[in-house]
C-alpha cells in the first residue's frame, strides 16, 4: 500500500510527507523546528498556545502549524517577519506574570520559554510597573509540586492525564488570566504515570520533589538507557551530575513507550549510586579472603570450574544484561546447569491511552533475554539445588537471608556482585562486576525487543563488566581464546549460542532496537 | 417595534409585531396571530426545498457574522446516517444587544416555530435552545411554550400528523459569554468548560457530540416562519442599501438616546434616521459623540460616519465598522470615551476563556493599560503600547474574542486620541475621574 | 514463570474520595426525580453536568467540593473534572452566599445609564458596602456582572430569580425590601 504524499517547501527546504502531515511534523522532517508549547506528538493538539503561527502563502491569516495540515504545493515561512513577530507577541504575553524565577527554578537551562525567548523574544518587557499574578505553590501530591505563577496554560498536563492516563485529576480552573491549573481536593496526582507531567511541562510549573534543587540542567550528563525496573523496557536517559545518577528521563521511542515512563521505574535510580561495592576481586584461600589482581582471580575462576563436577546452579539478576547471562552460561558450556533468573513481581499498571504500554508485574528488565539464553530454570528449585551443588555461581542476584544461608551449602560459591554483600563474606570467590549503568549491553524486553543501553559512568575500583569476567574466564577453559573486546562484539559472538539473534547484529540496534523475529525466538513464555 | 416605545411609522414590524402583546405567548395565541402555519407548509415540503427558499430570501446570520444562513444550512450532510443536531443560539450575552430575549419573552412561539422548521430542512430531530442562564423570564416562559407545543402536536414524535419527528429542549448557561460562540456553545451542551473549538473540522462535519450539528441565532431563526409563509422573494425585496443584505433586523438601541428599545428596519435604513427619529435623538442639550453599531465587538463609529451610514452588512463596513448583533450603544458628548474603552476591555478580559496566550493575557494587559491611565498615571508610550497589543490581539487566536477587544481600543484610540490624550498629559482633574469601579 | 521475592509490590492507585462522611447528599427525592429526568434529554451523561449542577445551586444555594463529588460520582465524572466546569461559569457559586444574592450590570451600556450609581445605592443600602462580601445580617451579597442583555432597560439588576429592569437609586429601597 503506497501512502499518497505531499511535496510542501518550508522555509526553502522541500519536503515530500504523507497526506494529512501536520506543518509542524512536516517541518521536523525538513529539519525545522516551529517553536510550540501546546503540541505533543503524544497529546490530542487543542492549538491553543498560538506559538506555532506559521506564514502560509495564500492563506489570509497566520495558521496553527500544529493543527494544519500540508497541502499540495504549500510554501509556509515560519521564519517570516508576520511569524517571528507573532512569536515574539505570544513570549512577550507570557512573561508578564512569569515570574523572573530562573536563578531558583529547576527548569533553567531545559525550559523552552527560557530558550525561545532568548532565540526570538524582546529584550525587556513593557509590563513594568503592573502587578504580577501570584497564586503559592501547591502539593499535588506523592512528587509533584505545581508553581503557579510560573504556569504558562498549554493544558499539555491536564491533556496527559485526561486522555493518556485515562484519569482526569487535573483541571483548568476558572477563566481568563484568573486561569490556573487545578487538583480536587479529595484526589491526588499519584496515578502511577504521572511523573509525566513534569518532563510535559515546558517550564518549571510542574517540578519534581525528588528532583528539587538537586541539580542544574546544564550540570548534568545525559545518557540513552533503558529502564532497568521491569520487563516493558522504556527507553530511558540516565542523567548523571559527578557521576551520580540523579534523575531518570524518559526517551522517545515510538514503538515502546512513546514519549513515557512509569513512576516506579523513574523514582527507582537510588541503587545506581550505591556506595558500598566490590571494588576489587577477593579470593578465599587458605582460609582467608584476601583481595587480589584480575589475572589471579580468574585463573581461580578457571581453575574452580575445572574442578567442578555435577550441576552447576547459576542464579542470575534480571537486571543482568544479556551479554552478561550469554557469556556466563557459554563459560559452563556443555555441562549441566540449573540456571534461574530472578524476576520480582508487582502489580500491573498500564498507561490506559496507550495500548501495549504499563508498568509490568515482572520487575526485571531482561527476564526475557535470560530465558533467551537458557536461563529457564524454576528460581526456588534453583536455589534448591545449591546445598551439596559442585558450584553455585551467582549473578548479583538478590538474595534474602534465607537464600543465602541455602546457597552457601553448595560447594563452592562464585559470586559475580556488584554490592558488597556481608553475608557471603568467606565465600570461594567474589569478583566485581559493574551494574548497567557502568556498560554497555543489552536487555530484551517482553516483546522480545532487543535494546541497547549505554555507559552512563564508570565502574568503581576494579569492577568490569560481567561478559568480559565471564568471557575471560571462558578463553583459559579453551586454551587463550580470543575474548570480544566490547559489548558490542560480546553481543555478537553470542548468536550462534542465541539462535534467536542471530542475524540481528548490535550495529543493527541503534538507539531504540529491533525486535527479534518471534518464530525464531520461539515461545520464550 | 421600539419596544416598549410605541411602533413608529417608519420601522418594518415583522419579528416585533407582538412585542408588549402578553396574548402572543401562547400556543393558542400565537396561533391565532397566524402562527404555526409555516410549520405546516414547511412540512409539505422537501428539506432541500425549504434550504433553497431560504438561500432565496438572502437571510443572514443575526447574531453576529452575518453568514447566510441557507447556505449554512446547506453544509449539513446528506445520508451522512448521523444524528443530525439544531443548536439555537439565545446566549445572547452581546453587549449592547437586547433582542433576542424580546422575541423569546413575547413570542417564544415565533422562535420554537423557526426552530422547527430549521430542524426538519437540516434533518436533526433534536433542537437545544441554548439560553443563557441570568435570563429567568425567557426560560421559564420558553420552558412554558415548549410545554404547550408539546401537548398541541407542534413538536414530538409526530409533529402535526406528519410523521416527521422533532424534538426541542432547552439548555440553561451558567454565566460565560464566550458560550455565544458556536463552537464553545457545542462544549457547554456536551457537559464541558465552554472553549471554542479549532475549526476545521466545522459543525457541520463534526459538531455536537461530534455529529453534523447547525447552529442559529433566535433572531435568525425567528425570521424563517415568515419567509415560508410570505416567500423569500417577500423577505429579498425588503431591502435599501445592498442587495447583499436583505430583510428585516432588530437594532437594540441603547445609551444615550431619548427612547432606548428594539427598533426592526428594514436592511438599509439609514442610521441618522434611527439615532434621532426612531430613537428619539440625544437628550437635551447633548449632541452624538459616537456610536457603536455592532454589539461592542466592532470598531467605535465617530459621529460622521454614524450619520451618513446606512444599516447594513455592508454599509456599516464601508463606514469601517461592522453591524454584527445590532447591539447599538450611542454615546453622547457626556461620555468619558477613554473609560468606557477601559470597561469594555474588562468585560472581555473578564469573559475570556484563557486558551490562547494572547487573548487570555492581552485582554487583562490591556485593562490594566486603561486602569492607569484613567487613574492618572499613563505615560506616553502606552498608546502605542495599547496598539502593538491590540494587533497581536487580531487575527490570531481560536475565536474572535481578543479581536473584539481590540476594535473598540483601536478606533478609539485613533478616533477620539484627544481623550487619551487629555488623560495622558495630566490635564484631567484626578477628583473628577470616574470611580474604577468593582475589582 | 520465575519467581523473585514473592510478594507483589504495589503499583500505587489513585486516590478517591467523596468528602467528609457528613456530606447529605444533593440528589435525593424530588432532586433525584429531576436529575432522572434529565438522562432522555442528553446522549451522554456528561451533557447533564450543567443542569445538575444547576439543580445542586437551586437546593444548596452554593456548590461545595463535596457537591461536585457527588455530581460527579452520580455521571461518571472525576471530581477535578467537576471542578474545572463549575468554576468557568459564573454563575455557580463556590463560596455560600447570603439569602439573596444580586446581581448588578455595570457593563459600557449601562454604565453610561447610570449603573455606577445604582451600584452603589444598592451596597450601601444592603449593608454589603463592599462587591462579594455578604452583608451583616447574611441577607444580601451583591456582585458586579457583565451585560444582562437589556440594555435598553438600564440598569438591570438579577435578584435571585428575579429579573428586575429600569433599576434607579431612587427604587432600590423599595426593591429590597421585598426581599426579607
Amino acid at each position: 500500500m503506497t501512502t499518497e504524499l505531499v511535496n510542501v517547501t518550508i522555509d526553502d527546504v522541500p519536503v515530500a510527507v504523507p497526506k494529512g502531515t501536520t506543518i509542524i511534523e512536516a517541518a521536523k522532517q525538513a529539519g525545522i523546528l516551529v517553536p510550540h508549547y501546546c503540541y505533543h506528538p503524544s497529546l490530542p493538539s487543542p492549538a491553543l498556545c498560538r506559538m506555532c503561527l506559521v506564514e502560509v502563502e495564500k492563506a489570509p491569516k497566520l495558521m496553527p502549524a500544529c493543527v494544519t495540515t500540508v497541502a499540495e504545493g504549500q510554501v509556509v515561512r515560519v521564519q517570516s517577519p508576520a511569524a517571528l513577530k507573532a512569536r515574539e507577541g505570544v513570549l512577550e504575553l507570557l512573561l508578564i506574570n512569569h515570574p523572573l524565577d530562573c536563578p531558583i527554578c529547576d527548569q533553567a537551562g531545559e525550559c523552552e520559554l527560557q530558550d525561545y525567548v532568548f532565540q526570538e523574544g524582546r529584550a525587556g518587557t513593557r509590563y513594568a510597573e503592573y502587578a504580577k499574578r501570584f497564586n503559592p505553590v501547591e502539593d499535588f501530591g506523592p512528587d509533584i509540586l505545581y508553581v503557579p505563577n510560573r504556569c504558562i496554560l498549554c493544558t499539555r498536563c491536564v491533556r496527559f492525564m485526561e486522555d493518556v492516563a485515562e484519569t482526569p485529576v487535573l483541571n483548568v480552573s476558572e477563566r481568563g488570566d484568573r486561569a490556573y491549573i487545578g487538583i480536587a481536593e479529595a484526589q491526588l496526582l499519584d496515578h502511577p504515570w504521572a511523573g509525566n507531567v513534569v518532563d510535559l511541562c515546558p517550564v518549571g510549573s510542574l517540578i519534581s520533589k525528588d528532583f528539587l534543587h538537586k541539580a542544574r540542567a546544564w550540570d548534568l550528563d545525559k545518557t540513552a538507557s533503558v529502564c532497568p525496573s521491569c520487563s516493558q523496557g522504556c527507553n530511558i536517559m540516565i542523567e548523571t551530575r559527578d557521576e551520580v545518577v540523579v534523575r531518570l528521563r524518559p526517551r522517545p521511542n515510538l514503538e515502546v513507550n512513546r514519549h513515557f515512563m512509569c513512576d516506579h521505574g523513574r523514582m527507582n535510580y537510588r541503587w545506581m549510586n550505591r556506595g558500598d561495592r566490590v571494588e576489587a576481586p577477593l579470593v578465599r584461600q587458605d582460609g582467608k579472603t584476601q583481595a587480589t589482581d584480575w589475572e589471579t582471580a580468574l585463573d581461580r575462576l578457571a581453575e574452580l570450574l575445572r574442578a567442578s563436577d555435577g550441576t552447576v546452579v547459576v542464579l542470575a539478576s534480571g537486571r543482568a544484561s544479556t551479554e552478561a547471562l550469554g557469556w556466563v552460561r557459554r563459560l559452563l558450556g556443555d555441562r549441566r546447569v540449573s540456571a534461574a533468573v530472578q524476576v520480582p513481581l508487582g502489580e500491573e499498571a498500564p498507561l490506559a491511552g496507550i495500548p501495549g504500554l504499563a508498568l509490568r508485574p515482572e520487575r526485571a528488565p531482561n527476564a526475557d533475554g535470560a530465558r533467551l539464553a537458557g536461563y529457564t530454570a524454576d528460581w526456588d528449585a534453583a536455589v534448591g539445588a545449591a546445598p551439596g551443588a559442585p558450584l553455585t555461581l551467582l549473578l548479583d542476584p538478590d538474595l534474602t537471608d534465607e537464600e543465602v544461608a541455602v546457597v552457601r551449602k553448595s560447594r563452592v560459591v562464585v559470586a559475580l556482585a556488584t554490592v558488597d554483600d556481608d553475608r557471603l563474606s568467606g565465600i570461594d570467590l567474589v569478583l566485581p562486576v559493574a551494574t548497567m549503568v557502568e556498560e554497555n549491553g543489552t536487555y530484551v524486553n517482553r516483546d522480545l525487543r532487543v535494546q541497547r543501553f549505554m555507559q552512563a559512568g564508570p565502574a568503581p575500583g576494579m569492577a568490569r563488566p560481567a561478559w568480559w569476567v565471564a568471557a575471560e574466564a571462558w578463553a583459559r577453559l579453551r586454551d587463550g581464546r580470543a575474548v570480544p573486546g566490547s559489548a558490542a562484539e560480546a553481543y555478537d559472538a553470542l548468536g550462534s549460542d542465541m539462535p534467536a539473534l542471530a542475524g540481528l547484529g548490535y550495529d543493527d540496534l541503534g538507539l531504540t532496537g529491533r525486535t527479534l523475529e518471534t518464530a525464531a525466538a520461539g515461545s520464550a513464555r | 417595534m421600539g419596544f416598549p416605545h410605541p411602533p413608529h411609522s417608519k420601522e418594518t414590524v415583522v419579528l416585533s409585531k407582538y412585542f408588549g402583546d402578553e396574548g402572543a405567548r401562547s400556543f393558542d395565541g400565537w396561533v391565532q396571530r397566524g402562527g404555526y402555519e409555516g410549520l405546516k407548509k414547511a412540512l409539505g415540503m422537501t428539506p432541500e426545498a425549504i434550504v433553497e427558499e431560504v438561500k432565496a430570501s438572502g437571510l443572514r446570520g443575526r447574531g453576529g457574522a452575518g453568514f447566510p444562513t441557507g447556505l449554512k444550512w446547506s453544509f449539513m450532510p446528506k445520508n451522512s446516517g448521523k444524528p443530525h443536531y439544531l443548536v439555537c443560539n439565545a446566549d445572547e450575552s452581546e453587549p449592547g444587544t437586547f433582542k433576542d430575549r424580546e422575541i423569546m419573552r413575547w413570542t417564544p412561539h415565533q422562535m420554537i416555530e423557526g426552530c422547527a422548521i430549521a430542524s426538519y430542512a437540516i434533518g436533526a430531530e433534536l433542537c437545544y435552545i441554548y439560553i443563557r442562564g441570568e435570563f429567568t423570564d425567557p426560560l421559564r416562559i420558553t420552558q412554558a411554550a415548549l410545554d404547550e407545543a408539546y401537548a398541541q402536536g407542534a413538536l414530538g414524535p409526530n409533529v402535526f400528523g406528519s410523521g416527521k419527528r422533532i424534538e426541542m429542549v432547552i439548555h440553561r448557561g451558567a454565566g460565560a459569554y464566550i458560550c455565544g460562540e458556536e463552537t464553545a456553545m457545542m462544549n457547554s451542551i456536551e457537559g464541558k468548560r465552554g472553549n471554542p473549538r479549532i475549526k476545521p473540522p466545522f459543525p457541520a462535519q463534526s459538531g455536537l457530540f461530534g455529529m453534523p450539528t447547525t447552529i442559529n441565532n433566535v433572531e435568525t431563526l425567528a425570521a424563517v416562519p415568515h419567509i415560508l409563509t410570505r416567500g423569500a422573494a417577500w423577505y429579498k425585496g425588503l431591502c435599501l442599501g445592498s442587495p447583499k443584505s436583505t430583510g428585516t433586523k432588530l437594532f437594540s438601541v441603547c445609551g444615550h438616546v431619548m427612547m432606548p428599545g428594539n427598533y426592526e428596519i428594514t436592511m438599509g435604513f439609514p442610521m441618522r434616521d434611527l439615532i434621532y427619529d426612531l430613537a428619539g435623538g440625544m437628550r437635551p442639550g447633548r449632541t452624538l459623540k459616537g456610536v457603536i453599531p455592532g454589539g461592542s465587538s466592532v470598531p467605535i463609529m465617530s459621529r460622521e460616519e454614524a450619520e451618513s451610514a446606512l444599516c447594513d452588512y455592508e454599509g456599516i463596513q464601508e463606514k469601517g465598522s461592522m453591524l454584527g448583533s445590532a447591539g447599538f450603544i450611542v454615546m453622547d458628548d457626556s461620555t468619558d470615551m477613554v473609560y468606557e474603552i477601559y470597561r469594555l476591555a474588562k468585560f472581555y478580559a473578564h469573559e475570556s476563556c484563557a486558551q490562547c496566550t494572547q487573548c487570555r493575557e492581552g485582554t487583562a494587559w490591556t485593562t490594566r493599560i486603561l486602569e492607569r491611565m484613567l487613574q492618572g498615571q499613563g505615560k506616553a508610550a502606552d498608546l502605542q503600547l495599547l496598539l502593538d497589543l491590540s494587533e497581536q490581539m487580531t487575527g490570531k487566536t481560536i475565536c474572535v474574542l481578543s479581536d473584539s477587544c481590540a476594535a473598540p481600543v483601536v478606533s478609539g484610540i485613533k478616533k477620539f486620541r484627544g481623550e487619551f490624550d487629555r488623560y495622558l498629559s495630566g490635564a484631567v482633574n484626578p477628583e473628577t475621574m470616574p470611580a474604577v469601579v468593582g475589582r | 514463570m520465575t519467581g523473585g521475592h514473592g510478594a507483589p509490590v504495589a503499583a500505587g492507585g489513585a486516590g478517591t474520595g467523596v468528602g467528609p462522611p457528613d456530606h447529605q447528599p444533593v440528589f435525593v427525592g424530588k432532586a433525584l426525580e429531576r436529575l432522572e429526568a434529565l438522562y432522555p434529554k442528553y446522549p451522554t451523561k456528561q451533557a447533564c453536568l450543567l443542569p445538575a449542577l444547576w439543580i445542586v445551586q437551586e437546593e444548596r444555594g452554593w456548590i461545595s467540593p463535596q457537591c461536585m463529588a457527588e455530581v460527579g460520582e452520580v455521571l461518571g465524572l472525576t471530581p477535578a473534572y467537576v471542578k474545572g466546569v463549575v468554576t468557568f461559569y459564573t454563575m455557580y457559586y463556590q463560596h455560600p452566599m447570603g439569602r439573596h444574592v444580586i446581581q448588578v450590570c455595570t457593563t459600557s451600556p449601562c454604565h453610561l445609564c447610570g449603573a455606577a450609581e445604582v451600584l452603589a445605592a444598592l451596597l450601601k443600602e444592603t449593608g454589603c458596602e463592599e462587591l462579594g462580601r455578604t452583608s451583616p445580617d447574611g441577607r444580601f451579597t451583591v456582585v458586579e456582572v457583565e451585560c444582562l442583555g437589556a440594555c435598553g432597560f438600564p440598569t438591570p439588576i438579577l435578584l435571585d430569580d428575579d429579573f428586575i429592569e429600569s433599576v434607579t437609586p431612587e427604587r432600590v429601597s423599595g426593591i429590597l425590601g421585598r426581599y426579607p
